[in-house]
């Protein structure tokens, strides 16, 4: 307790010290987040899916987008900070215990969501006992798993080499490791929608290393603000190059990841067709707002990122959150785009548990996006994401995270 | 042996005759079909396109497909959906299935798979049809199971045997003396979606 308060008298001075009272009050509100959260999820379960708006047409929402959006996310930090060790090149100035947190909270979000969405959360041990390693549903899980006790591994690997303990070359070989596994982690999220050939819109080749590049897209955006908003509060120091070396790296990603779009669109609508479909449905169809908040956003972010006057912090802020929500948007577009169009779209009898819209018959579903989440569905999203915060509060409250002189 | 259905279009007449003898003799909840007749023509069910005296209509039974090579069963992760190797009826375990609802985006066959969104209600308040038919699961995916349970017993699919123009045939397709077998060598035949490649077991006399 005399250290919580001391820290609060400390926070008066800003930019000195790091966490104190807003540290505390966010762990509190992150932790009634969660509980809220919980007791959403138990009424879900209780009632039933049903107060969801997923439906047998539908069959997935909010929960695997937000799943696929946080594999995303958890990319970054992982990758910053691994990347310049497992390559030997210079790295990016002490943030890389930080960056892995965040990978390790998103990783452990990532999981939560699938729990979420999971009707009979009580047979998951079932995934250990009857594994069906054909799957990709199955690989992933195996991934996922390897990946959050590799990056965990990596982040004590880190501390005890900076105590000493560990060799640099060994910490090296587990940079390498958990970045072949950060590859892995995405292409795998991937394969589980791409390897479908019942839904043209996910079944392509292109898919796997499309999610790599969306997934440091948003990873590398989201290091970028958790840096720059930690530099604020004065949890870390960091020079202003190492800034401008991530600012650009998010801008070639982010290149690359709209190229792939743009080559995906073009394969999709140059022999017309149902990829044409496809292609309208995105851009001028239900789900035109979420293709251009994304192709805008993501066009923006680049212009920031490469512009010199611009890299402002501010903007390179507005930059990041741009991306970040641009990417979002593509998972929004993946996830119910793969459901937009059904390969048997004949009308037949109909019920309330057949799609989302069924009173408006088969053709009515489809006018509109064909799922949107219900109140309870955003109430449980937000309670895992609260989880998340509440993780990486107490992480940086508790943990040594922030740099130490010798690994700058 | 792997069981097939033959479902002659010519002889269908969108009754749904198959659809609720199925729900009953399989004692299936409210809101969940497992066979259903569609219509191809108009916006609505039991329409017709074109203008007269030009029009078309034409009805369509569809369920699970019994794919030779079902892309549910590759996905299932703890293979609660799984294909009988007896008689190549694609299953699904209520009391495995942890409700991911992966084989339901996985199949081609839109709404052939249905998840019991809730604690199963039913128009009875007793139990209908053969008692051998597993208890259904909240939470758990459910479809068409050939009525594996009559099949067993030497018996046809109830809707094979409900069909009032007996437009659907049941049999072993890897025998080529069964009817099944003669009627797609005989006729022009035609399956859903072969361009998916799933090798339906289910095929359709046009």
């Amino acid at each position: 307790m005399t250290e919580n308060t001391q820290a609060a008298k400390a926070a008066k001075a800003p930019a000195a010290t790091f966490g104190g009272k807003g540290l505390n009050i966010g762990i509190i509100v992150a932790a009634v987040v969660t509980i809220a959260g919980l007791a959403l999820w138990v009424m879900q379960l209780s009632g039933g899916l049903v107060q969801t708006n997923m439906r047998n047409l539908d069959s997935w929402g909010l929960y695997i987008t937000m799943f696929m959006f946080l594999v995303g996310l958890s990319a970054g930090g992982l990758i910053i900070s691994s990347v310049p060790r497992a390559f030997g090149m210079e790295g990016f100035g002490g943030i890389s215990k930080v960056a892995v947190w965040t990978s390790i909270c998103c990783t452990v979000l990532a999981i939560g969501f699938v729990v979420v969405d999971l009707g009979q959360p009580l047979r998951l041990w079932e995934l250990f006992a009857y594994s069906n390693l054909g799957s990709p549903l199955m690989w992933d899980i195996i991934v996922l798993a390897v990946y959050l006790i590799l990056s965990i591994v990596y982040l004590w690997a880190t501390l005890r080499a900076e105590a000493g303990k560990v060799s640099n070359t060994a910490l090296r070989v587990v940079s390498v490791v958990a970045l072949v596994c950060a590859v892995l982690v995405h292409s795998v999220t991937a394969w589980i929608f791409g390897l479908q050939q019942a839904h043209e819109f996910w079944h392509t080749a292109l898919l796997a290393p499309w999610f790599v590049s969306s997934a440091l897209v948003c990873g590398t955006a989201l290091v970028l603000v958790v840096v720059i908003a930690l530099r604020r509060v004065g949890y870390l120091k960091l020079d202003q190059k190492h800034i401008v070396k991530m600012a650009k790296m998010l801008g070639a990603f982010v290149c690359v990841d709209l190229y792939f779009f743009g080559c995906d669109l073009l394969t999709s609508a140059f022999p017309g067709g149902s990829g044409a479909d496809i292609v309208a449905m995105l851009t001028t169809g239900a789900l035109a707002p979420f293709f251009w908040i994304e192709v805008i956003g993501c066009a923006l972010a680049a212009v920031v990122c490469f512009v010199p006057k611009l890299r402002t912090n501010p903007l390179l802020v507005v930059a990041s959150l741009l991306a970040i929500v641009g990417i979002f948007c593509k998972r929004v577009q993946l996830l119910v785009g793969g459901f937009q169009m059904p390969n048997v779209a004949l009308p037949g009898p109909m019920t309330s548990h057949t799609v989302t819209e069924w009173t408006s018959g088969m053709t009515g579903a489809y006018q509109g996006m064909v799922y949107f989440p219900t109140p309870l569905e955003f109430g449980v999203a937000f309670g895992v994401i609260g989880l998340g915060a509440l993780l990486l509060l107490v992480g940086l409250k508790y943990l040594p995270l922030g740099p130490v002189e010798a690994s700058r | 042996m792997r069981y097939g259905m033959v479902i002659d279009l010519q002889r269908c007449m969108g009754c749904q005759t198959c659809s609720t003898s199925c729900k009953l003799s399989n004692n299936i909840p409210d809101d969940i079909w497992w066979t259903r007749v569609l219509t191809e023509g108009g916006d609505f069910i039991d329409t017709g396109s074109g203008e007269y005296p030009k029009v078309s209509m034409q009805h369509i039974p569809v369920s699970c497909q019994h794919c030779e090579n079902p892309a549910c069963v590759k996905v299932c992760p703890v293979g609660a959906t799984f294909k009988d190797a007896d008689n190549g009826i694609v299953r699904q375990d209520y009391d495995k299935c942890i409700g991911c609802r992966m084989c339901m985006a996985a199949c081609p066959y839109t709404g052939v798979r249905s998840f019991n969104w809730e604690e199963p209600k039913y128009a009875m308040d007793f139990q209908v049809g053969d008692p051998s038919v597993a208890p259904h699961q909240k939470h758990t995916v459910e479809k068409c199971t050939f009525c594996v349970n009559l099949v067993a017993k030497n018996e046809e699919p109830k809707c094979v045997r409900s069909c009032v123009g007996e437009a659907r045939h049941f049999g072993d397709l890897d025998d080529p003396n069964s009817e099944v077998s003669r009627l797609v060598r005989e006729r022009e035949v035609m399956q859903l979606l072969p361009e998916k490649g799933t090798h339906p077991s289910v095929y359709y006399l046009v």
